[in-house]
């Protein structure tokens, strides 16, 4: 086997070339980044949630670290043993980007990742997700120790619906 | 290719049918066929497809990449139930193909039962990812990272058999700290399911290639910082086989000292592997930056040490950020490093440090795409068996790489 001389450039991408995509590839995401941070920003409107949770949950309120944790499902149980089921709003909605950057501390896509990662390795598997603050409703009077957030703009004062608001604090 | 590689390009035809779908705007047909979302005790599937291509300049990486290459397919699916509160039972198919790896053959990509006493201590036992550092268990689903390839220092695609998955069991849960944060742990122990190596050196065969064993760990602290998490993961695990050796080619390594000279076929050889990696990430928002540092320890025990080096300890690391700009657009840099000897630094052939830019676009919440450029300096991470038969250290010493990859999920 002979050895060869060491090819410092190619046909393809000579050095000069490779030096010119690179700064291309910092120009793009530059102007990527100029263009989407204030439409990123505008996006995120002041509390627009409401976090509510089973009328019969005797907590009235809760830290936030532990709705972090019970939402990534890192707990499981409330202080009283029931199981913790938390329910998310499908991606698009207001209350689920609001809920998912003051709450969680990072973007719906983050979040998504974070589950992606539990699916795929076998290691848990998302909270629902649903359509529509009423289907959350819903879900959280069905299930003892279910947690979940609705647009703030829900009427959440008849008891008839089984749920109550939980405080964040 | 075989009954096996029909089934995995079968697998991924049917993966690729939903996927699809969910990603060009039927989820509501789709999704309401596989589970019932509002039950969250209903048996969930969730599936993958990926394909990918890769371009390279001077040297061919991972696949026939000089020309181009769309040999880069990956399809996984998988299905869960919860019996319990407590007690959920999962299994997870998988098929790739890359360059010569893979070929579509499908495998068990995890199975286990997974019962979980307290949220600090649960078990796991069957096919389970193997934790180490921040992202080996998650390194073939491309959906939960920015970039196409994970660090290839750490996270090298063509060492997946016996890095990923272990069969056995598995302790794990999370310690609540209080004002000091969290602990995550993980220990494992079993063997692994992987092809017995071979030898395709003339004159020379493998036999009594032992069971493999394999055991490790992983500690995570989640620090009282937000969005701060440090850690550290183990893992050994051992093989021994015996060469035999054909009378020419025992004499021929006798008389140029490789072998002792009152050496008698087979050679027997244990094999043992010691891997650290220390981690760190650090996340705020759509702000992600992670660093890690990592040894690998190989050692040979056999009666020929001039043949097979009996002690080997290569480094690795890379430091790697992303940040999310818009809810569609995410680039993503890192630099990593790669001495596959650290006694031996200098060369083309001793060292990999790759520089990496990545764009990740997410489409829509089903379906992304990828574009990512890469440039090397140095050849170890290459594999002479792509390129020619020509030595690392003939290789072209600066090239790149470009990757397209697009992935549909549900």
């Amino acid at each position: 086997m002979t050895p060869r001389p060491p090819r410092l450039s190619s046909a393809l991408a000579p050095r000069r070339a490779r030096g010119a995509a690179a700064w291309a590839w910092v120009a793009v995401v530059l102007l990527g980044a100029a263009w989407g941070a204030p439409r990123a920003r505008a996006g995120s409107p002041r509390p627009a949630f409401e976090v509510i949770v089973n009328a019969t949950n005797p907590q009235t309120s809760a830290p936030r670290a532990f709705l972090v944790d019970a939402f990534l499902k890192k707990v499981t149980r409330w202080a009283d043993g029931e199981l913790i089921r938390p329910v998310d709003l499908k991606s698009g909605a207001d209350a689920r980007r609001a809920f998912s950057a003051q709450v969680l501390d990072r973007p719906v896509t983050a979040v998504r990742s974070y589950w992606q990662e539990r699916i795929f390795s076998g290691r848990d598997v998302p909270p629902p997700e649903l359509d529509t603050d009423a289907a959350v409703v819903q879900f959280v009077a069905k299930y003892p120790g279910a947690v979940g957030y609705v647009s703030s703009r829900v009427d959440l004062s008849d008891a008839k619906d089984g749920v109550k608001v939980l405080r964040v604090e | 290719m075989g009954v096996q590689g029909t089934a995995g390009r079968t697998l991924a035809r049917c993966v690729s049918a939903v996927a699809l779908s969910l990603a060009l705007g039927a989820p509501r047909v789709a999704s309401a066929q596989l589970f019932d979302s509002s039950d969250p005790d209903a048996v969930q599937i969730h599936g993958f497809v990926s394909q990918g291509f890769l371009k390279s300049t001077d040297n061919n990486y991972l696949a026939n990449s000089k020309a181009g290459s769309f040999s880069f397919t990956e399809a996984g699916l998988n299905v869960s139930k919860s019996l319990t509160d407590n007690l959920r039972l999962g299994v997870q198919i998988y098929a790739y193909d890359l360059g010569p790896l893979g070929n579509y053959r499908p495998r068990f990509d995890w199975y286990n039962l997974d019962y979980r006493f307290r949220d600090w201590l649960g078990v796991r036992v069957g096919h389970t990812k193997i934790p180490f550092g921040l992202y080996n268990e998650t390194s073939d689903i491309d959906a939960s990272r920015v970039p196409v390839l994970l660090p290839q220092s750490v996270y090298p695609v063509d060492h997946r058999d016996y890095l990923l998955a272990v069969t056995g069991g598995e302790l794990y849960g999370d310690v609540r700290l209080h004002v000091a944060g969290s602990l995550e742990y993980r220990a494992y122990g079993g063997t692994l399911q992987f092809d017995p190596p071979s030898s395709d050196v003339p004159g020379v065969t493998l036999s009594d290639i032992s069971e493999p064993y394999i055991y490790g760990g992983r500690l995570m602290w989640t620090t009282p910082l937000p969005g701060l998490r440090i850690g550290g993961s183990y893992q050994a695990l051992g093989i021994h086989w015996k060469y035999n050796l054909d009378p020419a080619v025992s004499q021929a390594l006798q008389a140029v000292g490789l072998l002792p000279a009152d050496f008698v076929s087979p050679l027997p050889v244990s094999f043992d592997v010691r891997l650290w990696v220390a981690s760190a990430e650090y996340r705020h928002a759509g702000l992600r930056i992670s660093a890690e540092y990592s040894q690998w320890i190989a050692k040979f025990r056999s009666d020929a040490p001039a043949l097979l080096p009996p002690h080997v300890t290569n480094e690795r690391y890379y430091v790697m950020a992303s940040y999310q700009v818009t809810r569609w657009l995410t680039p993503c840099v890192y630099y990593a490093v790669y001495y596959p000897n650290v006694d031996e630094r200098k060369g083309r052939q001793s060292h990999q440090n790759d520089a990496a830019l990545s764009l990740r676009f997410d489409i829509n919440a089903h379906w992304l795409v990828k574009l990512e450029g890469h440039w090397m300096d140095g050849t170890a991470s290459l594999d002479p068996t792509l390129n020619g038969g020509t030595g690392l250290n003939a290789l072209a010493k600066d090239w790149g790489v470009v990757l397209i990859k697009t992935t549909a999920y549900f």
